[in-house]
């Protein structure tokens, strides 16, 4: 790090990280100035609004109420066991999202929670070809999302992220799913209840359509909601998307330590910030070279603001190299000649 | 441009979204000019509801009034009667 950066005295943005300003009297970022801690008000009624959805699911609609977004990693299979606690009633469908990279460890920790919570397994799976041009697209691309987004999650991680969402969401207008589960920290959103109405859907299918056809993916469809299926749709279509972290609150460590003791596997994956997709180290490491943006600074700052994440423990993780290894096989599996 | 657009460009400045630019022309696409995505425009969503006290039903969440300042600011105008 050069010896004029400067790090955020509050969390883990330093000013070498474009769009990021430490205010040289505060020594805060602009985001740690602008920051408002959620009030023990909100979170209540934040908590009492989750309860009362999930207490009663709209009847006869399909064969689930949930859909759970689950990628076998600690958040979300801790997410899907507590779910069922909390709320043992719900009939879950928990899709994972076979992209190619994900670990065998992990397909075998999602299914073990599965049967743990007695919810229905389902494995999406997509052209694997297809799969692995796309990702290659959208490491060479530049600006194909806005740039927020660019803090948010690499461009590898949002395309395969925004894939998740579009077939998910299609899968609960088929099933007539009330709800969607994503198990997504709090440093990764800021909002506990989403409600998507039919124009909304139509307008992220298009977004999502329009950052496909900059990175130059041809094959699009495949990654977008079924048009036909959307506009057969009655258009009092609601589907709500609930992100539990940000009722339950959010701790790693913890919720780690509760899933080993449930029986879940830790994989061999030699990456600090994923605990099953092999992608991510590789995904990281192309977002900095591009942007100079590591992307996980804004998700684990955002956690040390709430008061969910230790500084130093950031720092250390932001700053954990990753294995030459785990790059060199996502390179290989990207570029198989 | 109103109150409303001046609170929106400085939200957008504050939280980074603008990426680098100084200033919004009031009719311009803010998703077709990448400054906002359907996450950031939820995120714009939560902020104007607090910001204003006001409830903004996911119903009117469409392109044609929530992709341009003009159109954001309009609707927020008319939630606050």
């Amino acid at each position: 790090m050069a010896t004029d950066t400067v790090i955020c005295k509050n969390c883990a943005l330093d000013s070498k990280t474009p769009g990021i300003t430490i205010n040289a009297n505060t020594g805060l970022c602009q985001f740690c100035e602008h920051f408002t801690p959620l009030s023990r008000e909100k979170k209540e009624e934040y908590r009492a609004q989750m309860d009362t959805l999930f207490a009663s699911p709209p009847k006869h609609r399909g064969t689930y109420d949930v859909i759970m977004a689950l990628s076998g990693g600690v958040d979300s299979s801790y997410a899907l066991y507590r779910l069922k606690e909390e709320y043992p009633h719900l009939r879950i469908l928990a899709v994972q999202f076979d992209n190619g990279f994900i670990s065998d460890t992990a397909f075998e920790n999602a299914q073990k929670f599965c049967e743990l919570t007695k919810s229905t397994y389902f494995r999406l799976v997509l052209d694997n070809n297809l799969l692995r041009d796309t990702f290659k697209k959208a490491s060479r691309s530049m600006d194909a999302f806005p740039g927020f987004a660019k803090y948010r999650a690499s461009d590898m991680c949002n395309t395969c992220m925004s894939i998740i969402k579009q077939k998910i969401v299609e899968m609960a207008i088929q099933t007539k799913t009330p709800f969607i589960v994503f198990a997504f920290s709090p440093g990764q959103t800021e909002i506990p209840f989403v409600t998507l109405t039919k124009p909304f859907m139509v307008w992220i299918r298009k977004l999502f359509d329009g950052q496909l056809k900059t990175m130059g993916v041809n094959e699009r469809n495949l990654y977008l909601m079924d048009e036909d299926i959307i506009s057969s749709t009655p258009p009092e279509t609601e589907i709500m998307i609930i992100h539990p972290f940000l009722v339950w609150g959010y701790d790693k460590q913890q919720f780690k330590k509760e899933c080993i003791r449930l029986g879940w596997t830790e994989p061999d994956l030699h990456d600090p910030n994923s605990s099953n997709c092999l992608l991510n180290a590789y995904a990281i490491k192309n977002h900095y070279d591009k942007y100079h943006i590591h992307s996980y600074a804004y998700d684990l700052s955002a956690l040390i603001r709430q008061g969910n994440l230790k500084r130093e423990e950031a720092l250390k993780t932001l700053h954990t190299g990753f294995s030459d290894e785990a790059i060199r096989e996502v390179q290989r599996k990207l570029n198989p000649e | 441009m109103n109150e409303v657009s001046r609170d929106i460009v400085q939200f957008l400045k504050s939280r980074g979204f603008l990426d680098g630019k100084n200033s919004l022309n009031e009719h311009e696409s803010l998703t077709e000019t990448g400054v906002i995505d359907s996450i950031g425009l939820l995120q714009l969503i939560d902020y104007l509801e607090s910001r204003y006290k006001i409830e903004i039903p996911m119903e009117i969440i469409t392109p044609e009034n929530f992709d341009t300042l003009s159109g954001i600011s309009q609707s927020v105008t008319n939630l606050k009667k």
